[in-house]
């Protein structure tokens, strides 16, 4: 009788009972697999696995979500990223090898249960690890966003133009050190301290693809670009 | 014999008085010239990638600032030479080769017009130089484009010109597999093409729009920076850009599929389950797939709810259902047909028992795999209305084309390179045991740090395209250190898969110069499935791999006859990490908006 005809004929509970023994075994035979190849799919199928719940778990954690599980899983998932390759690589090919070779009896019996041992000492750590996180699998994401740390540096640029001159004024100086101004990559102005106001002459300014433009850029003391402001003198209202 | 200009002797064969040979491997019937003009081509996407590949070193090292390699200018240039060669020249070049490979050699038919050929190549060359040329020499008050060129950001019109040339050359170069496709039609009216023709020429026609799309950008754009005309409306720019911009990765994607269901089956000797199944997925990929490139306009005001929400969510599940389709027919082609020549064996004992030591095998299955679980699924999350904001201009976005062009395209196109290299190029690798590491090692170092790309843009909002954010945005009252422990990962991994690519390069270029000929069919016959059989046909079929059934049971049983619940169990998972990060997504989404609160 093939399995299907068993299947057919079986109770829904043998057939549940059939099905899970049948997935068991599986699972014990994709464990055990031993091939280099398999040994090093699985190590890093487990290491993506473990990177994936660490920091969903952590994302939703940070989010406020006080489910405790949410612990033990990122816990497990920070675990992995180790222990699945450890397993899958040093572990499980020793046991097997101690399978076939020891002859000692206290050797024997690390063989015969050493599987059990690893998923032991494993999960352990997991528990430890999610009652009582260590700092390094504590990933920090909105600290920074809270510390206020810096100052926003993000003010108007005002300009006007009359008989060819424009004449631009920011509306707030904090944490500039200097404005350049530039026009088709040629500098034609620099303020080293406030007032950050200036005067150019159109005349002055280049003309890319129709039209006349400027860039004014705001630098802090490392002479690092804050921000940056494009105008063209076709935009800029008459005063 | 050899040309007189061949002389590394990369271009000889041995060939009938009718110019054609028959591939030990495939058992098709190969002319010379569709051979030599995919030699031609796919030499010149490896110098591409070679190329793009050096870059890749200085802008992963300026992104990870504990190196800080670059200036922001500095930077922006190098991105837009990477992102031009890998995503642009390595992809195209290597996809005309494919289209040689699906059409007349798959066929058993010569290469017409083989001057076309040439020019398109020259041309395709010309326009390549062009742009890095441009690119490179870029000079206020132009802006290196990198893949947006936006108009009317002001880029120099060498680049508009090199592009344009560039695609001029891609429609000359694909006129020969169209018209054989046409003669195979007009000497075989009554047959459908092999799948993988079929396929091919599905990836034709969606080039050919994406092309077409091309030249109505850069044209306009090309007289506007020439200022023959005053004004370009920047919205119509960026529709009809994206036609090309995201097009061609949609060619990139069929392309890839073309290859997984040819290599599967030489190597793995997978069967195809549903013909027909298939087929119709590459035909909703004819008619949805361009529609990806939608998401690139999503937080773009020029264009109306109505536009988005029809492009983004009922027509764009029909290339993801296409997608779907391929996503199982593959796997279960490789199950069915392993488990038919009796290498099944419990739930995976057919993946088990696979030829993982072949590079390109496990190139192959690792191009599936990746792309799937982390390109597949980033880009329907990317490709929805709501999801595509907490996404956009970020660097999860790098991460998710990385995932799709790098670990599904690149790494399939490695093992169609490492397949060339023993099939047409007729050459031993210079080292099996580096050749059998390196897909392993590429596509695990190359995850980890498409992994953490992610991680830093959907958790932490780092944006895409900048020098420099870690440290601090300069101006702003927001730091994103929180971010360096991802980054450190990201750096280190990104140097380990530069370090794989590299190792590519050695594999492909040293074989080509220094692997031992190979002069005998037994020499290849490891990249036969299961090594063959013992008694060679010299009847196969053209599309078949020769004997490919030869350790089958019943090579007569229908495919349909064996099991496939290791797929099926494959495709659960597959499933589950797709519920799992959907919701994660929307979940963070939210959040962001505070519903509930």
């Amino acid at each position: 009788m093939t399995s299907t005809d068993a299947n057919a004929t079986a109770s829904p509970l043998e057939l549940v009972r059939r099905t899970l023994g049948q997935a068991w075994r599986d699972l014990l035979s994709i464990y055990y697999t031993n091939t280099p190849i398999w040994r090093l799919l699985k190590s890093v199928g487990l290491l993506f696995f473990g990177f994936f719940c660490w920091s969903a778990s952590s994302l939703l954690l940070s989010y406020g979500v006080d489910w405790t599980v949410l612990t033990y899983t990122r816990a497990y998932g920070f675990v992995l990223i180790l222990w699945g390759p450890l397993t899958h690589a040093v572990v499980v090919p020793f046991v097997i090898r101690l399978r076939r070779t020891a002859d000692r009896p206290i050797f024997r019996s690390v063989a015969r249960h050493g599987s059990k041992i690893n998923l032991s000492v494993f999960l352990t750590l997991v528990l430890i690890l999610g009652t009582a996180p260590v700092s390094p699998m504590l990933l920090d994401f909105q600290s920074s966003l809270q510390n206020g740390s810096g100052s926003d540096v993000n003010p108007d640029l005002v300009c006007s133009k009359s008989d060819g001159e424009i004449t631009c004024q920011l509306s707030d100086s904090d944490g500039i050190d200097a404005v350049v101004v530039t026009s088709g990559g040629r500098e034609i102005e620099r303020l080293e301290g406030p007032p950050f106001e200036f005067t150019i002459r159109e005349d002055d300014l280049e003309e890319v693809v129709g039209q006349k433009e400027f860039v004014v850029e705001l630098r802090d003391a490392d002479a690092r670009t804050l921000r940056r402001y494009r105008r063209y003198v076709s935009s800029v209202p008459e005063r | 014999m050899a040309h007189r200009l061949d002389v590394l002797g990369l271009f000889d064969n041995e060939y009938r008085d009718d110019g054609f040979r028959t591939c030990s491997v495939t058992g098709l019937e190969v002319h010379r010239s569709a051979e030599n003009h995919v030699k031609l081509f796919g030499l010149t996407a490896v110098v591409a990638l070679l190329y793009g590949g050096i870059l890749a070193i200085t802008v992963a090292m300026t992104r990870w600032e504990v190196v800080g390699l670059l200036g922001p200018e500095a930077f922006y240039k190098h991105l837009s030479l990477h992102a031009w060669n890998l995503l642009i020249f390595w992809m195209v070049f290597m996809e005309i080769a494919i289209l040689y490979v699906g059409g007349p050699m798959v066929l058993g038919r010569r290469l017409p017009f083989t001057a076309i050929a040439k020019t398109g190549w020259l041309v395709m060359a010309v326009g390549a130089v062009l742009v890095n040329y441009s690119i490179w020499t870029t000079e206020p008050p132009n802006v290196a484009p990198l893949l947006t060129a936006y108009v009317p950001l002001p880029i120099d019109p060498l680049f508009y010109a090199g592009a344009i040339v560039f695609i001029l050359g891609t429609v000359v170069a694909a006129l020969p597999f169209f018209v054989t496709m046409w003669q195979e039609k007009q000497d075989q009216p009554e047959q459908t093409l092999p799948l993988v023709s079929f396929a091919a020429f599905v990836t034709a026609i969606i080039a050919v729009e994406a092309l077409v799309g091309g030249l109505v950008a850069f044209t306009p754009a090309l007289l506007w920076r020439l200022e023959i005309i005053e004004w370009w409306d920047a919205a119509w720019y960026r529709q009809m850009y994206w036609i090309i911009g995201h097009g061609t990765q949609q060619i990139n994607l069929v392309a890839m599929i073309a290859v997984w269901y040819f290599l599967t089956h030489v190597v793995a000797g997978a069967e195809v389950v549903s013909e027909k199944v298939s087929r119709t997925a590459f035909i909703l990929y004819l008619f949805f797939i361009n529609l990806g490139a939608a998401h690139h306009l999503l937080s773009d005001p020029a264009v109306s709810t109505g536009w988005r929400i029809w492009n983004t969510s009922y027509a764009f599940y029909g290339a993801t259902f296409a997608s779907l389709i391929h996503a199982f027919a593959i796997p279960a082609g490789i199950e069915a047909g392993r488990r038919k020549r009796g290498k099944g064996g419990g739930l995976f004992g057919w993946l088990t028992s696979a030829p993982w030591s072949n590079p390109v095998f496990s190139s192959t299955i690792f191009s599936i795999i990746l792309f799937g679980f982390l390109g597949g699924t980033t880009g329907v999350m990317m490709g929805q209305l709501q999801l595509n904001m907490t996404w956009h201009n970020t660097f999860a976005t790098v991460g998710h084309f990385h995932a799709t062009v790098v670990l599904g395209t690149t790494v399939a196109f490695m093992g169609l390179v490492f397949f060339v290299i023993r099939t047409m190029f007729m050459r031993q690798y210079i080292s099996e045991r580096l050749a059998t590491l390196q897909p392993f090692f590429y596509s695990a170092a190359m995850g980890v740090a498409v992994l953490m790309m992610m991680y830093v843009g959907i958790l932490y909002g780092v944006p895409r395209r900048t020098a420099e954010v870690v440290e601090t945005i300069p101006g702003t009252e927001f730091s994103l250190s929180a971010a360096s422990p991802l980054f450190a990962i990201f750096g280190i991994f990104a140097l380990l898969a530069i370090a794989g690519g590299i190792l590519f390069i050695l594999l492909a270029v040293g074989s080509l110069l220094f692997g031992d000929r190979i002069e005998s069919s037994d020499n290849n016959a490891d990249l036969v499935a299961d090594g063959g059989g013992s008694e060679r046909s010299s009847t196969s079929s053209a599309s078949e791999p020769r004997d490919s059934l030869a350790m089958a049971t019943d090579p007569d049983d229908p495919v349909h006859a064996y099991e496939m619940r290791g797929t099926f169990v494959i495709c659960l998972v597959f499933l589950a990490a797709f519920v799992i990060t959907y919701l994660l997504n929307w979940y963070l989404l939210t959040q962001l908006w505070s519903i509930g609160a």
